[in-house]
């Protein structure tokens, strides 16, 4: 029988790596940040009956009437609960970042100019739309 | 033949009328039901919804992030700004967990994601910042636009399992753009170059500010580009799509993240429900009727696109 070669590279095979680890801590993170959220095992920030009865604002209206925790301000409120579910996603939002510095090393390693550019100006734009710059951040 | 294509169409066909009769039901018990019902009512529906979604996009062979935003945007209370973020994120987790394999197995090709993926992601922002400063009816008018759009490229398109590209563009080879992999269906390496880079390049500006805008997914988008415009083979096409839509939709989801356009208590059951589903229905592939739930897909995304264009009509 043939045996099947793998064709990943060394580059795509730290990427992966990443990849895998950081996503299934994501995972983890996520859920027992939503646990500890909707059962209230720490204090939150605003009801959750006050987020559905305004769930039907746009964001912005919504924000003006409740303070729920967003941005990087939830970073400020770590001990509620619904704070902590929010920081679980931003992690979910940094999980390729991780993954990009990985790859960019990687390329780096390989002495492939091209690509350890592409995946450095990746990450600055990724890290530029997190910091809130453009989005008038919070 | 004519008959068996009708006979396929049935079932779509009864679910259409049936949801195109559904939004008068629906519209006139909604504001009594909206106020009545508990939080966690919505919230166990969600999960729910999204499983069943889960299972129906992976053997429809689409991405959940495309149904995800009409649907829910129809039928659930939730303002379409908090849709929009979540639907991203639920392309995103979807795609982060998909990724990993398809890399070890050289399927995705990562120089090809990246390329691709860095002026997307630019756009996506871009597309995120309009989106969301955009009146809601103007959002529901181009998402039911979009949409139905989305419903012909699924109705028309034939995706070509092995293109053959004769000569490769210069562009993509400066980008170091080409690969090999072990096709297990055709039991034999399969080597693979593409062409028009700079066309493809211009579409995933496009493609980008459309996933930022709607919070959709984009790999009903993607995957015809890679595959029908720049040339590579189906598996590769699809396996590099999660990555572009990983980059991407991490750009994005920023945006609407600061801009408070995402509710955890939405989002967590919405990607919970989808992954879960997405696993099942890995499972359940072999065993159902692929064309029947992809007709049934089509439709639902018809309905879905129409009554937001509705809603953008204010009808």
């Amino acid at each position: 029988m043939k045996q099947q070669t793998v064709h990943a590279d060394k580059v795509q095979l730290a990427y992966a790596a990443i990849l895998s680890k950081a996503t299934t801590l994501s995972i983890v993170f996520v859920i027992l940040g939503y646990v500890v959220y909707i059962f209230q095992l720490l204090p939150l920030s605003v009801p959750i009956e006050q987020v559905s009865e305004n769930w039907h604002l746009r964001a912005s209206e919504f924000h003006q009437h409740i303070h729920a925790p967003f941005g990087w301000s939830a970073l400020s409120d770590f001990g509620k609960g619904d704070a902590l579910s929010y920081i679980s996603i931003l992690y979910l939002g940094a999980v390729t970042m991780f993954c990009l510095v990985a790859a960019g090393f990687a390329f780096l390693k390989e002495k492939n100019a091209i690509y350890t550019a592409i995946s450095f100006v990746q990450l600055l734009v990724l890290i530029f739309a997190a910091t809130g710059i453009i989005s008038g951040g919070h | 033949m004519v008959l068996k294509n009708i006979r396929d169409w049935i079932v779509p066909g009864v679910l259409l009328m049936l949801f195109m009769i559904m939004p008068e039901i629906a519209c006139a018990a909604e504001t009594a039901m909206v106020a009545d019902t508990a939080w966690w009512v919505w919230v166990l529906g969600l999960f729910v919804f999204s499983f069943v979604l889960g299972i129906v996009a992976v053997v429809a062979g689409v991405g959940g992030g495309v149904l995800y935003v009409p649907i829910v945007s129809s039928f659930f209370p939730f303002h379409i700004d908090f849709v929009r973020g979540t639907g991203l994120l639920v392309a995103l987790a979807g795609a982060l967990s998909a990724g990993a394999p398809l890399l070890r197995k050289g399927l995705a090709n990562l120089k090809m994601a990246l390329s691709m993926s860095l002026i997307g992601s630019i756009s996506s922002i871009a597309g995120a910042l309009v989106g969301l400063a955009l009146p809601e009816n103007v959002i529901q008018l181009s998402l039911g636009l979009t949409i139905l759009g989305i419903t012909v490229i699924m109705f028309l398109s034939k995706n070509s399992a092995y293109p053959q590209i004769e000569k490769p563009d210069s562009l993509s080879q400066v980008l170091q753009i080409y690969g090999i992999y072990y096709d297990e269906h055709l039991k034999k390496e399969v080597n693979w170059q593409i062409h028009r880079t700079p066309v493809g390049l211009l579409l995933f500006i496009v493609i980008g500010f459309m996933a930022g805008m709607f919070g959709l997914g984009a790999g009903w988008a993607n995957v015809p580009v890679f595959n029908l415009v720049l040339g590579a083979p189906l598996r590769v096409s699809v396996a590099t799509s999660v990555f572009v839509l990983s980059v991407n939709d991490t750009a994005a989801a920023w945006v609407y993240l600061h801009k408070g356009a995402v509710l955890p208590l939405i989002a967590v059951p919405s990607v919970a429900g989808m992954m879960l589903g997405t696993k099942i229905g890995a499972k359940l592939l072999t065993k159902v009727h692929t064309n029947v739930v992809r007709r049934v897909v089509i439709t639902l995304l018809g309905v879905a696109g129409l009554r937001a264009l509705l809603k953008g009509f204010g009808i």
